[in-house]
């Protein structure tokens, strides 16, 4: 199957944005890259069933549809960790608890957050789509997306507040 | 000001930008009159920004040329990215099971072995051995968590289910029965999107039928215990306290509620 020319002019420029949407859900390059991948083969196969749906909402239904269907399986296969992610702390015995001041950035703050909270908070947030674009995404109410979209950024300040604020800062560590 | 009352989702949209301008004037007026909101709303721009700030570098990074529509046709894709991934996750286990067997062979003397202080113990060492094993950290996953509870409350001779801890990001891995001194113990995995795992560890008790929710913790995995009505519960992790104590606090409610 080749790739329609529309679809090259329309996707294209919104690859970049569902690589991010997807490394801030799942938290690792390869797999977001990955997942990625798969959403662009699924937009192909079906290109022709758009019918006129504005494209950046229906690729982002399809990647969080895909995303969250990943997440599950992984959590059912208890996805194993990478080296790298794993805590300083369970890699070495700590020097004292005291010495285990919180260090998480805004990424982890959010992954402690039920699925619902942390989508909501990326999709209007980060990658800016409309409250009535978001509540596509996610198939539920607009309504029900102002109403998530407050409870999610009250419990992100709380935590945020448990951390004295560290976690605002920039880390140095990019996502990877 | 303004005659008509500033809303919730208004507020919301202000943060977003997305009000129109005469309204975001009546809600800017309003805020100056309302410093505590005022507060809560700049938090919330705040951590959107810094939420942007950690993942606007995505946006710059070099386009993978299987995600170029431009030269390349996207084709399903065969996966290569799990071996990977488990070859590291098994190394990181032996790592971690060679650091667990040394300290919980080294320095315990004189342990408390009885009630929830017992209890707090092992549940750590369930966490330590069973949370970072990739091969096979649970028994029966979560798409049999009926055979798991029924099992449970079969051998701990009462009714235990594996409570729903969606409200803290976690999801069920599944469960396995680990022996105590105490005679068998039910340890339930969950898992959140960052990764972190969360061990909850239940058991009958025979001495402090019932405790108050207490903090706990051993080289870097930390939690809490309660008995409630002679089941007695450990919540643990390496995540942080709060967390953990959230955590807690919804496996006992849904445990009183049961």
């Amino acid at each position: 199957m080749r790739t329609p020319t529309d679809m090259i002019e329309l996707v294209q420029p919104l690859i970049p944005a569902l690589r991010r949407y997807a490394r801030a859900l799942l938290r690792d390059r390869d797999d977001a890259d990955d997942l990625v991948q798969d959403v662009l083969e699924r937009a192909l196969a079906r290109w022709h069933l758009r019918q006129g749906a504005s494209p950046r909402p229906w690729l982002f239904t399809i990647l969080h549809n895909l995303a969250i269907d990943l997440l599950r399986q992984r959590a059912r296969r208890g996805a194993p960790l990478e080296l790298d992610d794993v805590p300083e702390e369970r890699l070495a015995v700590p020097a004292s608890q005291e010495a285990s001041v919180e260090q998480v950035d805004i990424l982890t703050l959010i992954a402690r957050l039920p699925e619902e909270h942390r989508s909501v908070l990326l999709l209007i947030g980060v990658e800016e789509l409309s409250y009535a674009e978001a509540a596509t995404v996610l198939g539920v109410a607009q309504g029900t997306i102002m109403s998530r979209l407050s409870r999610a950024r009250e419990r992100l300040r709380r935590m945020v507040e448990e951390t004295g604020g560290a976690s605002l800062r920039p880390s140095l560590r990019i996502v990877s | 000001m303004s005659e008509t009352p500033v809303t919730e989702a208004e507020l919301q949209a202000h943060v977003d930008g997305r009000l129109p301008p005469e309204r975001a004037a009546a809600v800017e007026a309003w805020l100056a009159d309302h410093p505590e909101e005022a507060r809560r709303i700049s938090s919330y721009r705040s951590q959107r920004d810094a939420l942007r700030a950690a993942l606007d570098p995505v946006l710059d990074e070099p386009l993978p040329l299987a995600l170029d529509l431009r030269v390349s046709e996207p084709v399903p894709r065969h996966s290569t990215g799990g071996r990977r991934s488990l070859m590291a996750g098994a190394a990181a286990a032996l790592f971690m099971l060679g650091g667990a067997g040394g300290w919980t062979l080294r320095d315990w003397n004189a342990p408390p072995s009885v009630g929830t202080a017992g209890l707090a113990r092992e549940a750590i060492s369930s966490f330590a051995v069973y949370a970072s094993d990739s091969t096979r950290p649970v028994e029966l996953a979560a798409d049999h968590q009926r055979t798991l509870d029924g099992w449970f409350s079969e051998r701990l001779s009462r009714p235990v289910s594996a409570p729903n801890l969606e409200a803290a990001g976690l999801h069920l891995i599944g469960g396995r029965l680990v022996a105590s001194e105490h005679g068998p113990a039910g340890l339930y995995l969950y898992r959140n999107a960052a990764g972190e795992s969360v061990a909850l560890y239940v058991r009958p008790m025979e001495v402090e039928k019932t405790d108050r929710m207490t903090s706990r913790g051993e080289k870097g995995v930390r939690g809490w215990t309660w008995a409630d009505d002679g089941l007695g519960f450990g919540v643990f992790g390496s995540a942080p306290d709060a967390y953990l104590h959230d955590t807690a606090n919804l496996v006992r409610a849904q445990f009183r509620k049961a």
